[in-house]
């Protein structure tokens, strides 16, 4: 075991250096740069001043050289300054990267609770109303966009019923450290995580319901019943955990992709995290804070998929022959 | 199982009329838009709408509640970057936050011009060349220090200092006397700009002497004792930038002091009992970030007193109970350039080229006259946006009004090119150039909004209607960056574009139409415009008038030679919850400032 994660983590580091070199190519493609960005549409700006600028940070050089520089300083962990934020990119994504992993985890432990009861009970009781109920369910919040659900959450429980704050991470006024600071917190973070979670339920719920289905037909089940299992166990003991083993695969994904994937939710609930920032330094060539970016998402899918393996590899014994 | 499968395919057909549904709108939606096709009928419809006008201060006019608390929405889809120092911001949303707690030593009039009324008095002397600001008694920091000439000076000297990389260094200050050598590094001290030993007055010379001192000096200071000094290597410049005294805990000298900041969501500014002015209205003012989706909502439910509202929700706001709607036509205009020539990066000039497609003049009014702009205006912004008529926005009182542009005039654009000798020679609807050889124009415009594709498709069909053919740039819309992108480097397939220039206080065209400017995308040059350019910003136009009448003859030659054909002026709009009182969007008027602002109940 010790052997196989050691492996992987070796592998992780080409992949990664991998990534960046295509990162910085890819950023280093699209037109324009962050002095163009800052400076777009604004006529004060003289050509002296932008090209003053662009010598000073070295974009006038080579490609490669600039790749050099960027990577000897990455791997010490320094990624350079934002030009549209002025501060070191390390600071500014330290700032946000709390925010964006507290909505997250909540999301997933959410997207959890709710998806995995569902998926046993419409995957146990195949045909009743109660499956009905969870398909269609299911296919309603694979249909709506998150952006759309979003709003309608916003106005349903912040504007009409006046349930919940309307954005924001946490009331100004609440001292930081108290009680009410957490509290205030949770009430902030309740309709981000649930308009995330409610929606990202489907694909957990469809392949449990699926996989649990499958599996109640096969021989060691058909053994189990005619050995004389009670019922609930042959559902817990044998079907589960093999239905489960997808489930567990997708973990990490679902932990990369939550990490990248909440720009809108963010945006719509003025929540300031990683999603937003990544989408404005784009459109603002702020070139150091998009690789920074980029290498986080690209680490966190890597990590996150040795998770799942490793995962799999405990649940799956058979994963772990050579 | 049979059972089954026909609930799945109920479901599925239910999720497909959704998306079914879906589709068919957005078909609606461009349909829509093809409908409005200059159809007579249509265009009546339209006049008889009426043009919307707005106020600029607030009605509501009971007393003042002692105490009070505002809450002002920044209306953006991002976190504020918050960077809090006048020098060090970028951004138009830092500018919103900035407003509460920092100042100019110098207020401005309606006309964005410095006057006396502000926290220093100013005097100009020495041929124009010198300006003289003397701080006023009284004037204090927040940590309670008095305000100094030298804080003053240390903006300079970090604007101009060869390590600061920020937007600020430009035109007048880098025209301050010895700023090029202290730029350099050559000089440890700026040379143009004395103290006096009180410490209350700073005189900073220049090296030419420009009206543009009158609406661009800068004259917001640093606090130096807060900060550290950069000059003396007490902090570096990165230190600095990144400093929690600009970002969570920065001083001013403003009505209110920044309390507590969220990064990037909020901030909470409570009154400054020492502020020079007098004493705040409100006790406290909270700042937060409002999603524009979620920002019309937020008004109705009294959870945002002011906002700056999104003007493609005007329709939706108009007739709200809540809070009212101030306007007042912007700094900025929409335009369509005509690409003249090119860039010449070597000796940093524009140079004209007689042969370039569109050279010839008369093609150019022709092609603004097509354009009907009242429709765009009133259809596609609903009264929001108005035909321009020149150059010079009418927010500044530079605009000549006599001036009345080049209205919608097809039956004139027509004859224009038909004594340009551009004809229809083969029959096909479509006019040839001059030599009889096909004409097409490439037309570059940007992305962004849902109005920008129909109204690109509706200046197409207007210039068809003339018989002109113009066809996207690669055949579709291009985003921001790519778009100035494609401007600054110059593309030479690019014959017209669309695009929109804010331009600031400073009546000077210069920095868009001069011959040395690299934001002259049309890379127009005449030797009347090098001098009328240079007269603007003479000594002799230090008079108000001279410098009118010679910005009135710009503006003329500009209509007359078309190198950008201005399309239309915007109004800008603040939502105003109806408790507010003593708010004012005019610069000019002394409810613009926020020590006024209060709230009734």
């Amino acid at each position: 075991m010790l052997k196989f994660i050691l492996r992987r983590t070796l592998i992780m580091i080409p992949q990664l250096f991998l990534l960046s070199l295509i990162v910085f190519v890819l950023a280093k493609a699209m037109p324009g740069d962050a002095i163009t960005g800052a400076f777009a549409g604004d006529p004060n700006a003289t050509e002296e001043r932008k090209e003053e600028l662009r010598e000073k940070f070295g974009l006038n050089d080579p490609w490669y050289e600039q790749y050099g520089r960027w990577i000897g300083n990455a791997v010490q962990g320094d990624f350079g300054s934002s030009y549209m934020y002025k501060q070191p990119v390390t600071t500014l994504l330290a700032g946000k990267v709390g925010n964006t992993v507290l909505l997250a985890l909540f999301t997933l432990i959410i997207t959890y609770i709710i998806a995995i009861p569902l998926g046993i009970v419409a995957g146990r009781w195949t045909d009743t109303w109660a499956d009905k109920l969870i398909v269609t369910y299911n296919y309603f919040s694979f249909a709506t966009p998150l952006f759309v659900f979003s709003l309608l959450m916003l106005f349903l429980f912040s504007f009409i019923l006046g349930w919940f704050p309307i954005g924001g991470s946490v009331d100004i006024k609440i001292e930081e450290g108290t009680w009410d600071y957490i509290v205030s917190k949770m009430e902030h973070l309740f309709l981000p995580v649930m308009s995330g979670a409610l929606l990202a339920t489907f694909g957990t719920i469809q392949y449990l319901r699926n996989d649990i289905i499958d599996t109640k037909l096969k021989d060691f089940v058909k053994t189990a019943r005619a050995k004389g299992v009670p019922e609930r166990k042959v559902y817990t003991k044998h079907i589960l955990r093999n239905s489960l083993l997808p489930i567990a695969a997708f973990l990490g994904y679902e932990i990369a992709g939550l990490i990248g994937g909440s720009i809108f939710i963010e945006s719509i609930f003025s929540y300031p995290g990683l999603g937003q920032l990544f989408l404005t330094s784009i459109g603002a060539r702020d070139f150091t804070v998009v690789t920074a970016l980029v290498m986080i998402l690209g680490t966190a899918t890597i990590i996150g998929t040795m998770l799942s393996d490793i995962i799999l590899s405990i649940v799956d014994p058979r994963i772990r022959v050579e | 199982m049979v059972k089954k499968k026909l609930m799945m395919l109920v479901s599925l057909m239910l999720v497909l009329s959704v998306f079914l549904a879906a589709c068919g709108k957005d078909k609606e939606k461009v349909e829509g838009v093809e409908k409005e096709k200059p159809g007579s009928e249509k265009i009546e419809e339209v006049e008889k709408t009426e043009e919307p006008s707005f106020p600029v201060d607030v009605s509501n006019k009971d007393a003042v509640l002692e105490d009070g608390e505002l809450v002002y929405g920044l209306v953006s889809s991002d976190p504020f970057k918050g960077t809090l120092s006048p020098v060090f911001y970028q951004d138009a949303y830092d500018a919103e936050l900035l407003r509460f707690f920092a100042e100019d030593l110098l207020a401005v009039d309606g006309d964005y011009l410095i006057t006396n009324d502000g926290a220093a008095t100013y005097d100009i002397s020495d041929e124009n060349k010198t300006i003289t600001i003397k701080i006023k008694d009284g004037v204090k920091w927040h940590d309670g220090e008095p305000v100094k000439a030298s804080d003053l000076l240390y903006s300079y000297e970090i604007m101009g200092h060869p390590d600061y990389t920020g937007m600020r260094f430009d035109f007048p200050t880098t025209n301050i006397k010895g700023m090029t050598a202290y730029h350099q590094g050559k000089a440890d001290t700026i040379s143009g700009i004395t103290i006096s030993d009180d410490d209350k007055t700073i005189a900073i010379a220049f090296e030419t002497a420009s009206p543009s001192i009158l609406s661009g000096v800068w004259t917001a200071p640093t606090p130096r004792h807060y900060l550290g000094d950069v000059t003396k290597g007490e902090i570096t410049m990165e230190e600095l930038e990144s400093s929690d005294k600009i970002r969570t805990k920065p001083i001013g000298f403003g009505p209110y002091k920044v309390v507590k900041v969220v990064s990037g969501e909020s901030v909470l500014y409570e009154r400054f009992d020492d502020y020079w002015g007098g004493k705040p209205n409100l006790k406290s003012v909270v700042l937060k970030v409002v999603n524009s989706a979620s920002v019309l909502e937020a008004l109705k439910k009294g959870e945002v007193d002011i906002a700056k509202f999104p003007t493609d929700q005007y329709l939706n706001a108009k007739d709200a109970d809540q809070f009212e709607l101030l306007g007042r036509l912007g700094l900025s205009y929409t335009y369509i350039g005509f690409n003249l020539g090119e860039w010449d990066k070597k000796n940093k000039i524009n140079i004209m080229d007689s042969k370039a497609k569109l050279a010839d003049k008369r093609v150019r009014q022709a092609m603004w006259h097509a354009m009907d702009n009242e429709v765009v205006g009133k259809e596609m912004y609903h009264g929001l946006r108005i035909p321009a008529t020149t150059l010079i926005t009418p927010a500044i009182s530079f605009r000549d009004d006599e001036n009345k542009g080049r209205s919608y005039d097809p039956e004139k654009a027509k004859a224009l090119l038909d004594e340009a000798g551009f004809v229809d020679v083969n029959g096909d609807g479509i006019r040839e150039d001059a030599e009889g050889k096909e004409f097409v124009l490439n037309f570059l415009t940007m992305s962004g909004g849902e109005v920008a594709e129909p109204l690109a498709k509706w200046y197409m069909q207007n210039w068809e209607e003339i018989g002109l053919k113009v066809v996207l740039l690669d055949g579709r819309l291009h985003e921001l960056q790519a778009f100035y992108d494609m401007l600054e480097t110059g593309r030479p397939d690019i014959d017209i574009f669309q695009g929109a220039w804010k331009t600031g206080s400073d009546p000077d065209p210069s920095g868009i139409h001069g011959r040395e400017s690299v934001s002259n995308f049309s890379h127009y040059t005449s030797e009347k415009n090098d001098e009328l350019l240079a007269a603007g910003v003479s000594e002799q136009a230090f008079d108000v008038d001279y410098r009118k009448d010679i910005y009135n003859q710009w503006q003329a030659m500009m209509v007359e030679d078309v190198s950008l054909a201005p399309t239309l002026y915007r109004y800008d709009l603040e939502a105003v919850s109806k408790r507010v009182v003593n708010y004012s969007i005019d610069p000019g008027s002394p409810n613009y400032a926020p020590w006024m602002w209060g709230v009734t109940k």
